[in-house]
């Protein structure tokens, strides 16, 4: 399996070389929606007297801050790509390798992510002196971000092929993964870290997947919970990977069994 | 005669191109000093084409057909020369010149992919403003004649390739042409199909006296249609006149096909009369000097006698001339 | 006038395309419609921790909001469609037939291809800023006109800029990066262009007017547009169409030779 992997890694940093340019502008392009809610906080939070419940400005730049780079580190396009090779027909000789597709999308990600790493920090330390970010996180905060990003990033990844499955049995993927990107929006913590959604909000964004992706990494990055939170909200991440990880299973299963069943 | 349809003096065109190499330091340099060459894809070339015309335009790729095509039809500014067609200076692009005059690509298609042709022949005819009156009498004449009844009211994406053809062709004349310029219209389709092109395209010019140039790589369309052709290489203009006499003027030799009695091919050496270039059971083909070719063929049917069972002399296929033009064996070599 | 009918055939055809696929129009609709109501639930979270944002009442940030699908829509309604058709056209060599025909080339290409459904997000764009003009109740006969003026404007705006944008293809071919950049500032008009950081601010005002395109007209009909600024709007509008289609024109002689 590792000699495996080694090719593919081999193979992706070849392919992913030739789009450098462009993986570096798309890193940018994700950079610009998180800055846009940092700067209507920081409104909100000056109209104000500069605090807005536990956040006052400079935590509102730290936690944007993090939200970009777990963001970045999280989030996978997978769904797209995969509903374009069904409808294609390009899913069938992946199907005959004897490699489950998923590990290239593995890959892929992985590979994209550390040829964007570096352009990615440059242009958040940019964002953090521009709004002044302060994050609060102790030595132990940064020890257990390295578990909850990975965590929070497979869940994503498994999130998004569970979503990307769809495509096994409807050509409308387009449809389904608006409605999750639009679910992350709310949920996840774009809109506004979760500890300062309405309400209601708030306890469904507890009880849904979406905030441990990309959310809880970032507020323990930045130190707005406790390590003892901390340690909790990770176990709940490890919890909702284990139940994505079963689900994919069941859902691919029964999908390859859908798709090639209809001949495609 | 009056004054010509097609007036072309001494036109040049000359691409500026970029040469760059692969990677990524290659850019960057050529980015701070660009390699550039002039390629000279017309180089002065000169031909006037009267009203009514089907000339051919030929010449490999590259040639330069498809430049000059675009020159005259007004996507491309010359280099230098001069152009007139209907009295318009193309690149000039009057709305009065564009009305006039069309342009088809074999490879290239106007047609809306996902729409039927029939809603892109009513934009057509919204651009073009053509009036309803005329509109529906050209469509239903080049419905007739293209046979298109069932195609314009399918989405364009469920034609096959030569029914797009057929469509592209209608929608590339509604506005009813004095003059057409067609690059390659008959690439990719099947025998049949380019058959039918054909005589559409013999049929349109008959009734409408459109004037017509024409590229193609297959030689069987420009028989079909043209009575002159204009043939060209590297730029340059190589021959001007009808095709009758494009085997004479560019093709030194004739062919001599002897067919020998049986058993007597084994025996006798046909070298002696010329260069044999084919031989299949009692058929030889001998390729002979154009001038000595009567005398050639006389002496071989005294020589062989009984044994000689049939004999021809005809110019070489039209391929085969083009072909040697192009590939530039220059005139007299041949024996 | 010509044109106009013209305009109205290519809408008609396409309008008679989508309608032929049902569902998909259901599902777009549906898109929109949850796009929208999160986003306005976004601006309902933020106000919910304030009552004003920069001099921006909840009232008037949904007149925002709204103006911001309106522009958005009208984007994603012919804009977007045709000027990444445009670009095809020009891998695919196919803009040729464009300029071969008796009329405008910049008409016949930028103009050319509908996203019908995308009316939806105007309407809805529509919906959320009578909602927020409802709260203000400051809309007199001369606010309605200075708004429809500043939302042409803004339309205009987006228009050359994205001619601008796309007139690089002439040269570059592949500049698909070159209008990603575009949809993705024009993320930022959501929120008024003030509350941004200056460096981002002045972006969005001159370089990517996305800014001015959706904060003017919202100012404009919460009567906060006076009329020196609305007239700075028509002029810079008018001055940026007319640059940009004579770029326009550049990239266009270049592509056919004529300065080469």
């Amino acid at each position: 399996m590792i000699d495996v992997y080694r090719a593919l890694f081999v193979g992706q940093i070849q392919a992913a070389s030739q789009y450098r340019v462009q993986s570096v502008l798309w890193m940018l392009f994700s950079v610009i929606r998180p800055v846009i809610f940092l700067a209507a906080w920081v409104a909100v939070a000056n109209a104000q007297g500069g605090r807005v419940a536990s956040y006052d400005v400079r935590d509102f730049a730290a936690y944007y801050v993090a939200l970009s780079l777990v963001s970045n580190l999280a989030t996978s396009w997978n769904a797209y790509d995969f509903e374009f090779e069904v409808r294609m027909g390009r899913l069938s000789p992946k199907l005959l390798r004897p490699l489950h597709p998923i590990h290239y999308a593995v890959v892929e990600n992985i590979v994209w992510k550390m040829t964007t790493i570096i352009p990615l920090l440059i242009v958040l330390g940019f964002v953090a002196v521009t709004f002044d970010a302060r994050f609060r996180a102790t030595p132990v905060h940064l020890v257990l971000f390295v578990p909850s990003v990975i965590l929070g990033g497979s869940l994503a990844f498994l999130g998004g092929w569970v979503i990307a499955t769809s495509a096994f049995w409807t050509t409308r993927v387009h449809a389904v993964s608006t409605l999750w990107d639009r679910a992350v929006f709310i949920f996840a913590g774009q809109i506004a870290p979760l500890a300062l959604l309405p309400g209601a909000l708030q306890t469904i964004a507890l009880v849904l997947p979406f905030g441990y992706m990309l959310g809880v990494p970032a507020e323990i990055l930045q130190g707005a919970v406790d390590v003892p939170t901390a340690m909790l909200l990770i176990a709940v991440q490890a919890i909702w990977v284990a139940i994505f990880y079963a689900l994919l299973q069941v859902v691919w299963r029964v999908g390859v069994r859908q798709y090639t069943g209809v001949g495609a | 005669m009056g004054e010509p349809i097609i007036d072309v003096r001494d036109l040049r065109k000359t691409f500026r191109v970029t040469e760059r190499q692969e990677g990524l330091a290659a850019t960057l340099r050529s980015f701070v000093r660009r390699q550039r060459r002039d390629v000279n894809a017309v180089a002065g070339i000169t031909f006037r084409i009267e009203a009514g015309e089907v000339v051919g335009f030929l010449g490999p790729n590259g040639a330069g057909k498809t430049t000059t095509l675009k020159v005259l039809s007004g996507l491309l500014y010359p280099t230098a020369g001069e152009a007139h067609v209907l009295g318009f200076v193309p690149w000039r692009r009057e709305n009065a010149y564009l009305q006039q005059m069309t342009l088809l690509m074999g490879n290239r298609t106007q047609l809306v992919w996902d729409i039927p042709a029939a809603d892109s022949f009513r934009v057509l005819q919204e651009i073009y403003g053509v009036p309803d009156e005329s509109f529906r009498r050209t469509v239903g004449e080049l419905t007739e004649l293209l046979e298109l009844q069932d195609l314009v009211h399918k989405p364009v994406r469920n034609l096959s390739l030569g029914e797009r053809m057929k469509v592209e062709f209608a929608a590339g004349l509604i506005q009813s042409p004095r003059v057409a310029f067609l690059d390659e219209p008959t690439i990719g389709l099947d025998v049949s199909m380019q058959s039918r092109i054909r005589r559409f395209v013999a049929e349109y010019n008959r009734r409408t006296g459109a004037t017509i140039l024409l590229t193609s790589h297959y030689m069987d369309d420009v028989v079909a249609l043209c009575r002159r052709v204009i043939v060209i290489h590297h730029g340059h203009l190589l021959y001007d006149g009808p095709l009758a006499d494009l085997a004479e003027r560019m093709a030194p030799y004739k062919i001599i096909t002897a067919t020998l009695r049986d058993g007597a091919a084994a025996t006798i050496d046909l070298a002696a009369y010329g260069t044999v270039t084919g031989r299949d059971e009692g058929r030889v083909t001998l390729k002979v000097d154009r001038q000595g070719a009567p005398e050639r063929a006389a002496r071989l049917v005294n020589e062989l006698g009984e044994n000689l069972a049939d004999i021809s002399v005809e110019d070489p296929p039209i391929e085969e001339v083009i072909d040697r033009v192009f590939s530039e064996e220059r005139v007299g070599t041949a024996t | 006038m010509r044109y106009l009918r013209l305009l109205a055939l290519f809408f008609r055809t396409e309008l008679q395309y989508e309608l032929e696929y049902r569902t998909n129009l259901a599902l777009e609709i549906v898109q929109i419609v949850v796009i929208i109501t999160t986003s306005v639930g976004a601006v309902l979270i933020l106000f919910n921790y304030t009552t004003v944002l920069n001099g921006w009442d909840l009232g008037a940030m949904l007149v925002l909001l709204g103006c911001f699908y309106l522009v958005q829509g009208f984007g994603e309604l012919v804009l977007q469609p045709s000027f990444e058709k445009f670009m095809e056209h020009v891998r695919l060599g196919t803009l040729d037939f464009a300029l071969l025909k008796p009329a405008s080339a910049q008409f016949l290409v930028t103009l050319r291809n509908f996203q019908v459904v995308q009316l939806g997000q105007m309407g809805l764009g529509a919906v959320v800023a009578i909602v927020g003009l409802g709260r203000i109740s400051t809309l007199g006969p001369g606010e309605a006109v200075a708004f429809a003026v500043a939302l042409v404007c803004g339309f205009v705006l987006i228009y050359a800029l994205l001619l601008a944008l796309s007139t690089f293809a002439f040269w570059f071919v592949r500049i698909d990066n070159l209008m990603a950049i575009y949809w993705s500032f024009l993320d930022a008009g959501r929120f008024p262009v003030d509350i941004y950081p200056g460096w981002l601010r002045v972006t969005l005002s001159t370089a990517v007017p996305v800014g001015v395109a959706v904060t003017l007209p919202a100012q404009a009909i919460s009567g906060r547009l006076d009329l020196f600024g609305l007239a700075v709007l028509v002029v810079g509008s008018i001055a940026a169409f007319i640059l940009s289609s004579l770029f326009w024109r550049v990239g266009l002689r270049s592509y056919t030779g004529a300065s080469a």
